[in-house]
């Protein structure tokens, strides 16, 4: 019996293990030069237009995109390479992160000719910055109650009303890929009228409220669109299509090593501490992280495989993006039972501030993007359940 | 998806068709008919070179045909022989034993080989001290041991036939002996640290295999019986709450699928980590079993709990397996230590090279 969630192995590629060598090298060099320092979940956290920059220069930012759209066309395991070195050292990345991951390959399936050549190559740049417009105050995990609307106005302009929330650094952004119902909702089809807009987000009429987090870190925003014209043209792919449209870019939201990887600065400081004074018990646990870890990574590096073969894997990424999740939090639970110590933000031991940081961050680990009960809902239905 | 080892699978399953799973007992331990079919068709020396006897084949076939064994719950020793034992005894330049014989395996720590001076040359020793868990003892014609000698490791073979070994079994009701040797006569050869490391690592990775198939039966039975069994006047898969546990069932397996299918890649190219990937493999799959086999007999309810259902056959047997060549215990601090064996700074990069 083979488990059909299962992808193919991924093939060994030289090409990434020879990127991954020069982004290791680039991040030593940040690292010694002082221009970051590392933490934990960073892909939310930590925004660094400068270093965003950085990354564009060196051609690390729309890796697989066309040339003529200022990408690399290079392999989505490259790709994969760059994002967990870049994840691993707990660099800096959450300006880019949502344009290179979901924003870009949207609009490289569903943008107009004009829409791609306008933004791409900004984006490949590390000078243009997006945020996910899907989630709204009464709308979580039930995304196709969504109440936002766009309405064409005699100019065929939309103008758009309603309420997006948990926009990741939508202060520091410059354009929301936003869900909206273009059609009054049907209840016998939900999934029909929605469609995806791109809203320049300096556009007059949108108000943006900073949410702030446990720790007190300002990431979250409520962005409010009081009669916000969107000039027609900023209609992504087909009007009516919007819930096809997200299920594909959720596929490339839930995909990647990040999904495993944002506590990862919180194992280094252990492996540390535990090389420093090995003990049985801390060996113990980091061997089964480290197992779990390696699982991880194999599992993540077939979803890169898949896509570099043209698949959209979107239920083996909700069972990635499961496990994975599980696995951020649970890397807090497994180092506190063998390490006494109090966590704390400012810590002077990097161990105490990257547990602080990490638990403080921990309940959105198996929330954003999906709850992990809708995934395992999609898991399910993978498994011909439903 | 298709692969070279179809054939082979499919081989395996038309003969598996007419041996089903049965409950262990005493008085029959093990499917010697079974055995005697696949020696027959040559599968009990699969990956094992020609020239030594065996069958020929990749390490691939071998793990494949291990692999749909483990999954209808076989009752033979075919693991041990393909995947350790074979291997190690033609690695050790040893003479091999007919494959139509069962040939097993044992990690015996306790257990001290001295060379002998009979004056049959190097290679002659003899063995001295107690061994315990010797998978299939009772069944094995030849017993491979990794002891231990004054000048380090040693691989000894030993005629397993006129040895009078303990009866024993683990939860599954699958045979394991045990046996305290008195100056018992082997052929053998002196192994490196390097190789004794390597052959545990085999042994760890054998079990990490019969797991994940095990694993991934036990879940597809699973995703069938709350497809077909009705309460409350529909299945039970479709409750959500039932969902809830076949999607972490399924997660969990398909984590252990990768890992064990990229440890066996390691073992394929001479990886140099191979044995962290191994351990990584085995701490990873019996981790696994914990969650999915509560999780199997729970869907299942009381039928599940009954040896009238097949369930047991693999659920005993993940429960057993877990625990034997090395516990999550025993290998994670292996594993650990390697990892950070480069430093303070190094598990990143240990982590991305071993797999």
């Amino acid at each position: 019996m083979s488990n059909s969630l299962a992808l193919a192995p991924a093939p060994p590629s030289e090409a990434a293990e020879a990127v991954r060598v020069e982004v290791r090298e680039f991040l030593a060099a940040e690292l010694a030069a002082g221009s970051f320092s590392t933490h934990v979940d960073t892909w939310l956290s930590g925004v660094d237009p400068a270093f965003s920059r950085k990354l564009g220069e060196r051609g690390w930012l729309g890796m697989t995109w066309p040339r003529r759209y200022g990408g690399h066309e290079r392999s989505a395991m490259e790709r994969y390479a760059v994002t967990e070195e870049l994840l691993a050292a707990g660099a800096p990345v959450a300006a880019h992160w949502i344009a290179d991951r979901q924003s870009g390959p949207n609009l490289l399936r569903y943008g107009t000719e004009e829409q791609r050549q306008s933004i791409l190559p900004r984006i490949a740049a590390g000078e243009c910055y997006f945020v996910i417009g899907m989630s709204e105050p009464d709308s979580g995990s039930d995304l196709a109650s969504i109440r936002t609307r766009a309405v064409r106005n005699g100019s065929g302009d939309w103008v758009v009303d309603g309420a997006k929330v948990w926009t990741s650094n939508a202060h520091a952004s410059h354009y929301a890929i936003t869900l909206v119902r273009t059609a009054p909702s049907d209840p016998a089809d939900r999934h029909a009228g929605m469609s995806q807009l791109l809203v320049d987000l300096s556009l007059p009429g949108i108000t943006v409220n900073p949410i702030r987090i446990l720790d007190g870190g300002h990431h979250f925003n409520e962005v409010v669109f009081d009669d916000v014209v969107v000039p027609g043209d900023m209609l992504l792919g087909v009007e009516g299509a919007g819930w096809h449209q997200v299920t594909a870019e959720l596929a490339f939201e839930r995909s990647g090593p990040e999904r495993f990887l944002s506590t990862y600065p919180l194992v280094a400081e252990f492996a540390r501490r535990l090389a420093a004074s090995p003990d049985p018990a801390g060996l113990v646990t980091l061997g089964r992280l480290s197992a779990r870890l390696l699982a991880l990574r194999q599992l993540s590096l077939r979803i890169a495989a898949a896509l570099d073969r043209g698949e959209l894997p979107d239920v083996p990424a909700a069972l990635v993006k499961d496990v994975g999740t599980t696995f951020e939090g649970d890397v807090i639970d497994e180092i506190r039972r063998v390490v006494d110590g109090t966590p704390s933000l400012d810590s002077p031991d990097p161990l105490g501030r990257a547990m602080a940081e990490a638990q403080l961050h921990a309940p959105g680990y198996t929330l954003r993007g999906g709850t992990n009960e809708i995934l395992r809902g999609i898991v399910a239905r993978g498994l011909g359940l439903r | 998806m298709a692969s070279d080892q179809d054939l082979v699978v499919e081989t395996v399953k038309d003969i598996l068709s007419g041996f089903p799973p049965f409950v262990l007992t005493a008085d029959r331990r093990w499917d010697r008919e079974l055995w005697g079919v696949l020696a027959e068709a040559g599968l009990t020396g699969v990956g094992l070179p020609e020239e030594a006897g065996g069958s020929g084949g990749a390490l691939a076939d071998a793990v494949a045909i291990v692999r749909t064994l483990a999954a209808g719950a076989a009752a033979v020793p075919v693991a041990e022989q393909l995947l350790v034992a074979g291997p190690a005894v033609v690695a050790a330049g040893l003479h091999l034993p007919m494959p139509a014989e069962v040939m097993t395996f044992v990690v015996a720590d306790d257990v001290v080989a001295h060379a002998s001076d009979d004056g049959d040359g190097p290679g002659r020793f003899v063995l001295t001290g107690a061994a315990a868990g010797i998978p299939w003892a009772q069944q094995a014609s030849h017993l491979a041991v990794l002891a231990s000698g004054p000048a380090g490791p040693v691989l000894a073979l030993v005629v397993a036939g006129n040895l009078d070994l303990a009866d024993g079994a683990n939860l599954a009701g699958e045979p394991r002996g045990s046996f305290s040797f008195d100056g018992e006569p082997a052929t053998g050869a002196l192994l490196t640290p390097a190789q004794a490391a390597g052959l545990r690592g085999r042994f760890a990775l054998t079990r990490a295999v019969q797991l994940t198939a095990a694993l991934e039966q036990v879940l597809a039975w699973t995703v069938q019986y709350a497809g077909e069994r009705q309460q409350f006047g529909r299945p039970l898969g479709t409750f959500q709450a039932i969902q809830m546990e076949l999607a972490e069932m399924a997660g969990e397996v398909t984590a252990v699928t990768a890992l064990t299918d990229a440890a066996v890649q390691s073992l394929e190219r001479g990886s140099a980590d191979f044995v962290l990937a191994a351990a990584a493999a085995k701490v990873r799959a019996g981790a696994a079993v914990e969650v999915v086999a509560r999780l199997a007999h729970q869907v299942h309810g009381a039928i599940g709990f009954t040896q009238e259902h097949t369930l047991h056959h693999l659920t005993r047997r993940l429960w057993s397996w877990r625990d034997e060549a090395g516990s999550e215990l025993a290998w994670a601090p292996v594993l650990a230590a390697g990892l950070l064996a480069d430093g303070p700074d190094g598990l990143w990069p240990a982590l991305t090279r071993v797999l």
